[in-house]
């Protein structure tokens, strides 16, 4: 069956031809885009996976984006002096809420005062997963993470004060939170930690 | 690398090759979504919702696709949720094409000429439904069995939308000197 046993009216292919070229000719005449804008939407995109819950990927469950926001009030709370509350709550609603709420999904606090647990779930597998930070001297072999149902954890005792961490997964991929407004690139290499900050500035 | 070892690396959590893939056809997306919505901000935005429910959902991706074809499905309906979430964009249109004719030289990487400015303001007037099915059968070039795969909206209806665009584009745009 043909066009014109469909249609009422003679095939668009054959009577548009000098439409459909000035289409095409204008299609064809739009600037190309600078390679750093497709390199930007990929890195904003895997950033981005981080807050929408890496579940959803590979078909697993949703996670609540609020899951994470929570964890990072907590973990704010377990990692400030009881005296800096209002310091606490303001950072938690903006920065370091956002940056926790990027960098875990899923969380909790252990009960000891001194002791911060940390949870990281990824959208794709991974053989081993450290944590690095200034509390371990940035090695990734001292404080490996423990996997659990495609959770990453793991506890370590902080001091209240500001602490900055990353995530290492196998090796030599760093999770970090590129949308975080407090990531240090002096020291650590550009954009590759996450702040925590409960204490003095 | 080809689409699929891109795919499957991507899934078994390698960056760099989704990366690769945002790199092979940010370019495309980026000019449909422009030209379908008439904003350089808003089809990056509407180009980077795409790619970032495709990196969500390539689990579910079926390799007996085209990867663009199946990259294109979501692009397009991204680019409809934001012309209904946004509203009516005709005077953004509008603004454009001001900004086209009164610019002294034409806006750094854009050169466009007087008929394609022309060809634009009247695409830019087409119902969206029309806009999309021209830009995806001449732009884009495809069979209407792609198309229709594509927007789920059947052959003979796609067929339609393209005659009365092209209908629509005729009188906007006067008679054409050959």
């Amino acid at each position: 069956m043909t066009d014109r046993d469909v249609l009422p009216f003679p095939a668009p292919d054959q009577d548009d031809a000098d439409i459909a070229a000035r289409i095409a000719a204008l299609y064809e005449r739009t600037p190309a885009t600078e390679a750093r804008q497709a390199d930007r939407c990929a890195r904003a995109v895997l950033a981005q996976s981080m807050h929408q819950s890496s579940r959803s990927a590979l078909g697993v469950s949703r996670t609540r984006w609020w899951w994470g926001a929570a964890a990072a009030a907590v973990l704010i709370t377990a990692t400030t002096r009881p005296w800096r509350g209002v310091v606490s709550t303001q950072e938690a609603d903006s920065a370091v809420g956002r940056a926790i709420a990027a960098a875990t999904l899923s969380g909790t606090v252990t009960p000891s005062d001194s002791a911060v647990r940390f949870d990281l779930t990824l959208p794709t597998s991974a053989s081993a997963v450290a944590i690095v930070g200034d509390f371990n001297g940035w090695d990734q072999n001292a404080t490996p993470m423990a996997s659990r149902d495609g959770t990453w954890s793991a506890n370590i005792p902080l001091t209240p004060g500001r602490h900055v961490y990353a995530f290492v997964v196998d090796g030599k991929r760093w999770i970090v939170d590129p949308l975080a407004p407090q990531v240090p690139d002096d020291g650590y290499g550009p954009a590759n930690a996450v702040v925590i900050d409960g204490g003095p500035q | 690398m080809t689409d699929a070892e891109l795919i499957t690396r991507t899934r078994a959590g390698d960056p760099d090759a989704f990366g690769a893939l945002v790199s092979r056809y940010y370019d495309a997306c980026w000019r449909f979504a422009y030209h379908m919505l008439g904003e350089r901000s808003d089809a990056e935005d509407v180009v980077q919702e795409s790619f970032l429910r495709a990196y969500l959902a390539i689990g579910r991706y079926d390799e007996r696709d085209q990867f663009r074809g199946w990259l294109f499905r979501i692009l397009t309906n991204q680019c409809r949720n934001a012309l209904t979430s946004r509203g009516r964009r005709t005077r953004r249109f509008v603004q454009d094409e001001v900004a086209l004719e009164t610019a002294a030289a034409p806006p750094s990487g854009l050169p466009l000429g007087v008929e394609d400015a022309a060809l634009s303001r009247a695409l830019a007037q087409l119902d969206p439904q029309q806009r999309e099915a021209l830009l995806l059968k001449y732009a884009e070039g495809l069979e209407y069995t792609e198309m229709s795969r594509m927007t789920g909206v059947g052959e003979s209806a796609l067929k339609m939308r393209v005659k009365r665009g092209v209908e629509r584009l005729r009188a906007i745009l006067g008679p054409i000197d050959d």
